[in-house]
Parts: C-alpha cells; sequence; structure tokens
C-alpha cells in the first residue's frame, strides 16, 4: 500500500491469481463491465494473440470517500501460463491482498494445487509473509460440467483458512461479491496494521458501505 | 510522502509524468489538427507545469495590446493566471478583459491529476461586442483598431467549445491510455527478463558449487584409493619376498608339500599385488595425476614385444595367436609403456576368456579419427579426422551379452561374478585400459556375440612424421 498523507490518498494493490485459463482476466473484464464507469477506470490487458495474459491485466478503481479520503484499487492479474513465473512474481511485488482464482472443473485439481504452491512460495520470494497477507479463494467456471460438487465445496469451506467464493465469471456471477470480500479482508488487514480509522477517521464499515456503493451500477447508460 | 520512487509507481502500474507516456510529437501533432479543423488555439500543460504543446497563432488584437504600456501590463496577467490555474476536476472558463476566454480542462489518469489543456483565447459566438473592460485598459487606446482587431478573433458557440474540448480531452486520454500500455509492456519485457536471469544465475551458481563438491569428493576417493594400494603394496611385498626365500631353501631344505604350499602362497600374492598395482594406477589415473610420455611409438615392435610376453599364457591355455601388422600402419603417439599396458590388458583378457584351442588375433592397421563435429556445422573449422592407428583384438570366446557392453569400462564391474572365480581379476583391467586410452585422445570400442567372440577396437593417433 502507498499512503500519501498530503494528497489523503491510499493506493492499495490486489491481485488475481491462479492457474492459466482459470477467469482471472474474465473476473476483471466482469468488473469493469458491472461496476460504475465513475468507480472503475480503463481496463488495461496486456495479452498475446490467444486470450493469454503476457504480462498481467490492470483495472485502476477509485473511491473517494465522504470523509475526504481517496482510495486506489488496482486490481491486477497475473499470467497463469507456468513460464510465465518470474512477471507473476514481479506483479506480485507489493501486493495487499490476493484473489485465488480456482478452476472448478475436476481436471484441474491439480492445476489449482500446483498454482497455490507457486503463490505461495513467490509471496516468500517477494518478503510477503502468505500467512499475513488476505487471500480468498473463489471457484470459477461453475456453468461447466464435470466440476466440484456445490457440497463438495461446501465441505472444503468448512476446513478451509481462506473463505470460499464461486463465480461463473464469463456471465459475471460470483464476481462481485468476490470483489467485496477481498476488499473488505484486504482493508480489514490494513485497519490492523496501519490504523487508516485513526489516521482518516475512516472506519472499516463505513468505507465497505462506501465502496459498495460506489460500485453498484446506478440504472442508466454509463457516461463514459 | 510525495517522494515516491519511479519502481514503487511501476509496480503500482501508475503513471509517474505526463511525459514519460506521451510522445511530445504525437500530442504536438494531435492539437495542430485540432487547430487546424477548429481554428482555437491549444496548449497542454503537465501536473509539473512544463509545457507539453503549444500551437496557436499571434492575434493581431493581442499584438496590438502590447504595443501599449497598460495593455502589455494586463495581457501578461491574465496569461500568467491562466498559465497556473490548475482544475481539480471541472473545467475552468476564464475570462480575459478583451472579452475573450480561455478554458482550462484537467485530465486526470487513473484517480489522479497528470496535466491539463488550455484553449484559447477565443471569443464566445454569444458575445457580439468588445467590452468596456477593452477599450478602457489604456488610455492610448485606438477604440476604431480595437474594435476591428476584436471582430477578427477566433469565434465559437459556447456549448461547441465544450464539445470539442471533451472530444479533444478523449483523445489525449486515449492517447495517454496506449503510451502508459505499451510504457507498462516494455518496462515488464525487461524486468521479466532481467528476473528470469536473475533466476537461472542463481540456479548456475547453486550448480557449479554442487559440482565442485562432487569433484572434491571424487578427488578424495582417488586419494584414498591411492594410499590404501601404496600401504598394501609395502607388506605384501614382504610377504613374496619372504616366500621366495623360503622357496630357494634359504630357511632349510624343503618338503614336496610344503615348496607346493609355498608355489600357490606365491602365486596368490603376486595376484593380489597385480591387483593392487592396478587400483593404484586407478586412482592415479582418476587424480589425472598420471603423467603420459609422448614420442612415436613402431607397431611392430609393440606388438612383437606383446606376442612375446603373452605367448607362455596362450600355450599354457592351447590358444593360438594370430598377429598382423598392416603395411601402411603409421607409428603411434603415446607412451610405449602405457600403450603395452593397453594391449596387454586386452590380449590376456582375449586368451584368459578364449576356450582352449580357440585363437586371439591382434591386429594392427593404418585408420583414422574423427575430430569432434567434423561432419557438422562449420566443419571447416574443426579439424578433421587424423591419422590413427586401430589396434584390434579379436577372441572367440564366451561373448558379452549386450545389456553389459556399456558396463564393462566401469571399474569395479565384472560382468559375471562367476568369472570373477574362474578367471581371477577385479574388473580394474578395463576401467584402467578406457582411462590410458582416453588419455592418448584416442577411442575404445568393442563388439561382442554371445557364444561366439569379443572384439575390442582401440584407435589411437599416429605419430605426426607418419601422417
Ligand atoms: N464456461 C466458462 N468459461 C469461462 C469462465 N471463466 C472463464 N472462462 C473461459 O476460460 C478461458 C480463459 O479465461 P481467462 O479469463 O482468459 O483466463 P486467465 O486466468 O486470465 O488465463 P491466463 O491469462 O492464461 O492466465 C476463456 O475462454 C474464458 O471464456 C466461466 O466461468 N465459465
Ligand atoms: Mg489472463
Amino acid at each position: 500500500m502507498q499512503i500519501d498523507f498530503a494528497a489523503k490518498e491510499l493506493t492499495v494493490k490486489l491481485v488475481y491469481y491462479g492457474p492459466a485459463l482459470s477467469g482471472k482476466t474474465s473476473n476483471l473484464r466482469a468488473i469493469h463491465w458491472l461496476g460504475t464507469s465513475s468507480a472503475c477506470g480503463e481496463l488495461m490487458t496486456l495479452e498475446t494473440q490467444n486470450d493469454r495474459t503476457l504480462f498481467f491485466d490492470m483495472l485502476p478503481i477509485t473511491v473517494s470517500s465522504g470523509t475526504g479520503l481517496k482510495v486506489r484499487l488496482k486490481l491486477f492479474t497475473v499470467p497463469g501460463q507456468v513460464m510465465h513465473n518470474a512477471t507473476r512474481r514481479l506483479v506480485l511485488q507489493g501486493t495487499d491482498g490476493v484473489a485465488f482464482i480456482a478452476d472448478s472443473q475436476r481436471s484441474e485439481a491439480d492445476a489449482n494445487r500446483e498454482s497455490f504452491l507457486n503463490l505461495k512460495r513467490n509471496l516468500q520470494e517477494n518478503k510477503i509473509d502468505p500467512d499475513g497477507i488476505p487471500i480468498i479463494i473463489q471457484f470459477n467456471k461453475r456453468d461447466m460440467s464435470s466440476i466440484r460438487t456445490d457440497e463438495e465445496l461446501e465441505l472444503i469451506a468448512q476446513r478451509s483458512k481462506e473463505p470460499i467464493y464461486k463465480a461463473v465469471a464469463t456471465r459475471g456471477y460470483g464476481v462481485m461479491q468476490t470483489l467485496r470480500g477481498l476488499i473488505r479482508d484486504t482493508w480489514a488487514k490494513l485497519e490492523d496494521d496501519h490504523q487508516l480509522e485513526e489516521k482518516f477517521g475512516i472506519s472499516p464499515i463505513r468505507f465497505m458501505t462506501e465502496v459498495e456503493a460506489k460500485l453498484k451500477h446506478d440504472p442508466g447508460p454509463r457516461e463514459r | 510522502m510525495h517522494d515516491q520512487t519511479d519502481a514503487a509507481d511501476i509496480m503500482m502500474g501508475d503513471v509517474v509524468r505526463l511525459e514519460d507516456v506521451l510522445s511530445r510529437d504525437s500530442v504536438t501533432s494531435v492539437c495542430k489538427s485540432f487547430f487546424s479543423l477548429f481554428g482555437l488555439p491549444v496548449r497542454v500543460i503537465t501536473h509539473e507545469g512544463d509545457l507539453l504543446a503549444d500551437v496557436h497563432r499571434d492575434q493581431p488584437l493581442c499584438n496590438y495590446l502590447n504595443t501599449l504600456d497598460a495593455g502589455e501590463r494586463e495581457c501578461a496577467k491574465t496569461v500568467g493566471v491562466v498559465r497556473d490555474l490548475e482544475p481539480e476536476l471541472q473545467t475552468i472558463v476564464h475570462p480575459c478583459f478583451t472579452g475573450a476566454v480561455y478554458r482550462i480542462v484537467p485530465l486526470e489518469y487513473q484517480g489522479r491529476p497528470i496535466g491539463r489543456f488550455i484553449v484559447g483565447p477565443y471569443v464566445p459566438a454569444e458575445t457580439t461586442q468588445p467590452p468596456a473592460s477593452l477599450l478602457s485598459v489604456d488610455a492610448a487606446i485606438d477604440s476604431a483598431a480595437a474594435c476591428g482587431h476584436f471582430e477578427t478573433m477566433p469565434r465559437v458557440r459556447e456549448h461547441i467549445a465544450k464539445e470539442i474540448s471533451d472530444h479533444l480531452k478523449g483523445v489525449l486520454e486515449l492517447l495517454l491510455f496506449s503510451g502508459h500500455r505499451a510504457q507498462l509492456a516494455s518496462t515488464m519485457q525487461v524486468a521479466s527478463v532481467r528476473e528470469n536471469y536473475r533466476e537461472l544465475a542463481e540456479k548456475n551458481e547453486a550448480l557449479e558449487s554442487s559440482l565442485d563438491e562432487l569433484k572434491q569428493l571424487d578427488q578424495l576417493k582417488s586419494t584414498f584409493l591411492a594410499t590404501v594400494s601404496h600401504e598394501l603394496r609395502s607388506p605384501l611385498t614382504s610377504i613374496i619376498g619372504y616366500t621366495e626365500m623360503l622357496e630357494s631353501g634359504a630357511a632349510g631344505a624343503l618338503s614336496d608339500g610344503q615348496a607346493e604350499f609355498l608355489g600357490t602362497i606365491r602365486s596368490k600374492a603376486d595376484q593380489l599385488l597385480g591387483l593392487i598395482s592396478s587400483l593404484l594406477d586407478l586412482g592415479r589415473l582418476e587424480a589425472k595425476s598420471l603423467d603420459l610420455k609422448h614420442e612415436s611409438v613402431d607397431a611392430h615392435a609393440l606388438l612383437s614385444d606383446l606376442a612375446a610376453t603373452i605367448v607362455p599364457t596362450a600355450n599354457r591355455r592351447n590358444v593360438a595367436l594370430d598377429v598382423q601388422v598392416g603395411e601402411q600402419t603409421p607409428k603411434l603417439w603415446g607412451d610405449p609403456v602405457r600403450l603395452s599396458q593397453i594391449l596387454l590388458n586386452l590380449a590376456d583378457n582375449a586368451v584368459k576368456f578364449s576356450d582352449e584351442g580357440g585363437t586371439v588375433t591382434i591386429r594392427a592397421e593404418r585408420g583414422d579419427i574423427d575430430a569432434a563435429g567434423a561432419s557438422g556445422l562449420g566443419a571447416a573449422l574443426f579439424s578433421a579426422s587424423r591419422p590413427a592407428v586401430v589396434l584390434t583384438i579379436e577372441d572367440g570366446g564366451m561373448g558379452i551379452a549386450e545389456q553389459n557392453l556399456s558396463k564393462i569400462f566401469d571399474a569395479f564391474y565384472q560382468v559375471d561374478a562367476g568369472t570373477t572365480r574362474v578367471h581371477g581379476g577385479a574388473g580394474l583391467g578395463l576401467s584402467i585400459v578406457k582411462q590410458l586410452v582416453d588419455g592418448h585422445e584416442g577411442k575404445i570400442e568393442v563388439t561382442s556375440t554371445p557364444g561366439e567372440g569379443t572384439t575390442f577396437v582401440v584407435t589411437l593417433p599416429a605419430a605426426d612424421d607418419d601422417a
């Protein structure tokens, strides 16, 4: 996180991590399309021809709080392909929270595990404690066949340290819930570490209320 | 915390300065086309206050006013104010005393102000008369001239001015976005390459250090081998010496039984000594401390010496020796003692593994040896094949199974544990032969058909004078 006291501005970095093709970019696309233009900036994608992310995608979200504090949330995706590990590690630098996008398909269980181990290793290499940073897990592609069932996910959720979300990113289902969960957990951690309420007079609850209000689509066409 | 480092901003995907992502040239050409389309002057200024583009034509009205003292003063004041105005979020329309206006539009990127552009001065089409502030600005003003110049000012309706400013804002922000995208891509590209390189370099270092460790261990092993065999040899030499003395009757006459037992003791002790010497050789070879002499060695002489040495054993086993030296066989280049050792080892084996009444063929002839890469790319740059002597040792013995062929040059390997019993030896011979051949920059190959026999082919470099 970057704090600019003079400008009363916070910049928070959130990273969407996960195996190749799990739907990280799709999550950002859906947020960009569901979110309001007053909060969401342009989605920047740096991808190869086949829709594979090469460096990262970035979506800036700006929340100007009634308290005068401006919070810039920067959402990043990493390239999931194994060979881009160096880039993944770079994108992960200085992150404040991680949404791990898992692929619900049974066939992808190994890829999910592999990628999660890779996340832990890369966090450590970036001197970020994997046990300290907020991580949430989204099981995406709930619309596909031969996936882990809802009952299985419930069992998983019971013994999981990380909160579990379900989504169909391509249709936008569950994407905003995931994002709100990620922001809430990350803010709670930042509050613990930096006493934001004391410094900027904004409580976690107030912040989340404002985030939800800013992100919620007002009916009518987009201005931009 | 305004002194954020560039690295942190890049990590956050932020733009530090407008001019980092927008080239002056592209901004200027956008402004030029804006000017030629709408006739409105435009200037782009960064958040830090630097002028990035400036496209305008001097207005006759402004030129005229600048000839008047008070006019010039007022003009400079307005321009100064306009330059320093930084709108937060909303466009500011700043009036000039001439009745013209300046439109100052903020440029914002990812929630941060990054610069602004100024459109004007222009006269809103709604204003038809020059204002009093123009005509009273200077005592010396010529009203008619001022009004004439006022008429020539660029004119546009306010709502149109707003629309085209919004359009320009959109174009500039799009340029900014793609410039930023390109900047991030190239930064990431370089950073990723660097990161990959760092990772590889670290791994290489780790590999190298474990290689060094292995080498040290290997060295330790060789030293150990050499020391142990040396230490074993001294007492054994004494045993052999005393046995010989006993045999020669130095300690009194021997019964037939005693003589026979002593004979067995001595032959076993000799065998043991041979084995220990081989160990010592192997140790030296592996420690690379074996100094090879290099001189011309005549193949005829080498083979006849060999035959002389091996004949008694061959006769005892009723094995025939067939020694052939090809007419054009060149001289070998190497260490005569070691070359005999190579041949003796192979020939001794051949005799040992031949059946009664079999034949061992030992042949020397001219050949060549391939230098590495001789047939590959850039062959011209690598020395091609060079003359060599090919030594073939062929027996008609039991042969070696295919799966064992690759292992026979390993130290301590014996093809069939059972054969050790019958023929003696600890499998060191071939490993020493291989190392000696390697030491001569030669090569050794083996082919075998179980039940029919084995053929060793040793190719060794020829001496230059014979080439
Ligand atoms: N059926 C279905 N397909 C999905 C869903 N989410 C993503 N996909 C598809 O999965 C493919 C990969 O999605 P992306 O979002 O590009 O995956 P990614 O994680 O960004 O992949 P990398 O950039 O290579 O790491 C695309 O063809 C998407 O259309 C989903 O919820 N359901
Ligand atoms: Mg992607």
